[in-house]
Parts: structure tokens; sequence; C-alpha cells
């Protein structure tokens, strides 16, 4: 659930989405739950980036399939951040 | 064990990538990595690996699944050597679909392993 920001402080519970794409790197305009689901979360950025967000231009083609989805709990001065990156394992994956 | 080395355009290494939980065949995914590439994405080439044993190499799935999604966060497309004991090939992106990489065409010569590919295999002993 994409929730509005209502004040510009920290709101417990919410965090910042920031995704890469194309060269570009942009956070989602509004907050989300920093508990939200990938699938939801890749969903979410999929359609911002087809519209275009501060800092990545739009594009259609968008795909989230092989990103992975990295949570960083507040520190000091600092809210909740989901950042959206590209995945980067090499040879074999191990199964759990 | 396997080991990666992020590469700047003229072949020299930028960064060593000898994470915790590496194994003889694998490299775990890595946010620094991903930093490193973020931050030298202006004057990338690409990153090199290694993989277990002898013999030509080739790319596994869970490699060109990396190359394709490595290059859609960065935009551009890149070269991606990979080493044996006694070969060394590089692959790029030939299409139509997203996983449909190839043997580079250029192929590898002395000048573009030099700096890097020695240290690489010790790594990866």
């Amino acid at each position: 659930m994409v929730l509005q920001v209502v004040q510009a402080e920290f709101v417990p519970g919410e965090a910042t989405l920031n995704i890469t794409w194309a060269g570009q790197n942009g956070d989602l305009p509004n907050p989300i739950l920093f508990d939200s689901t990938d699938v939801d979360i890749r969903r979410w950025a999929t359609e911002a980036v087809r519209g275009g967000i501060p800092g990545i231009t739009a594009d259609a083609t968008v795909n989230f399939q092989d990103f992975v989805v990295e949570r960083f709990s507040a520190t000091e001065g600092l809210p909740n951040r989901v950042v959206l990156r590209p995945k980067t394992p090499f040879g074999v994956e191990r199964t759990a | 064990m396997e080991t990666a080395v992020v590469l700047d355009r003229d072949w020299h290494p930028i960064h060593f990538h000898t994470p915790s939980g590496r194994t003889g065949g694998s490299l775990p995914d890595s946010h620094d990595l991903w930093e490193v590439l973020w931050t030298n994405r202006g004057n990338l080439l690409g990153v090199a690996h290694s993989h277990p044993g002898g013999g030509v190499p080739g790319p596994s799935q869970t490699d060109v699944t990396t190359f394709a999604a490595i290059e859609a966060a960065l935009g551009v497309r890149l070269i991606w050597p990979i080493v044996t004991s006694d070969f060394a090939g590089a692959f790029v992106w030939r299409g139509p679909g997203p996983h449909d990489y190839a043997e580079w065409e250029q192929r590898l010569k002395t000048e573009h392993l030099r700096a890097w590919v020695h240290e690489l295999l010790r790594l990866s002993a």
C-alpha cells in the first residue's frame, strides 16, 4: 500500500523506495511500507518507471525480474530505505 | 574459490571481489559489488570471473541473468570475461532475447589479460 506523506518527517513503518534503472537512479515520490513484499515492491517500481519518476525517465520496457530488494533500517537522521538493484551472483546458485 | 574482478575500459582492475560466502563454483549476490559497479559506471568495461577447473569456459544461467540485470540497471552493454585454469573467454550480449549472450567476436588477447588474470587465478586457488 502506497501512503501519502503528510509531513516531512520520518514515519515509523514507512520507507523510501530507491530504484536504479538504465543508468539512472531515483526515489519513488511517495513512501511505501517498510515490510511490503518483494512482489509488491517490484510491481510498484515497474509502474513508476513506466511513467517516469524524478531521476528516471519513463521506460515502457522496464523489467525488474532479476533485481533484488534490499531493506535498510533507519539510522540517526536517515529514514528506512528500500533499494531495488540488480542481482550480482555468478556461477551456480546454492539452494538453501 | 570463485572470484571476480571489476575491469575499467583499459582492461585494468578496479576491484577484486572475494566476498564471504563464495564457493568453488559460486559467488553470492553482493550489495558491495553493485556499489563498485555503480560508482565506476562511467569507466566500466565489465566483470571477469573465474570458473573452477580447466577447459573452455561458458556462462551459466546464473551468469547470463546477472549479466542482463546489471546491464539493464546501468543502461550499457558490458564485456564479461570468464577464466578457467587454462582458458579465457569473453561474452557479450548478441540478442535478440535478453539472455542471448555469445562469445565476444574480438577474442581475448594478452594485452586484455595481463593486468588482472594472474591475480584473479591466484585469488581463485
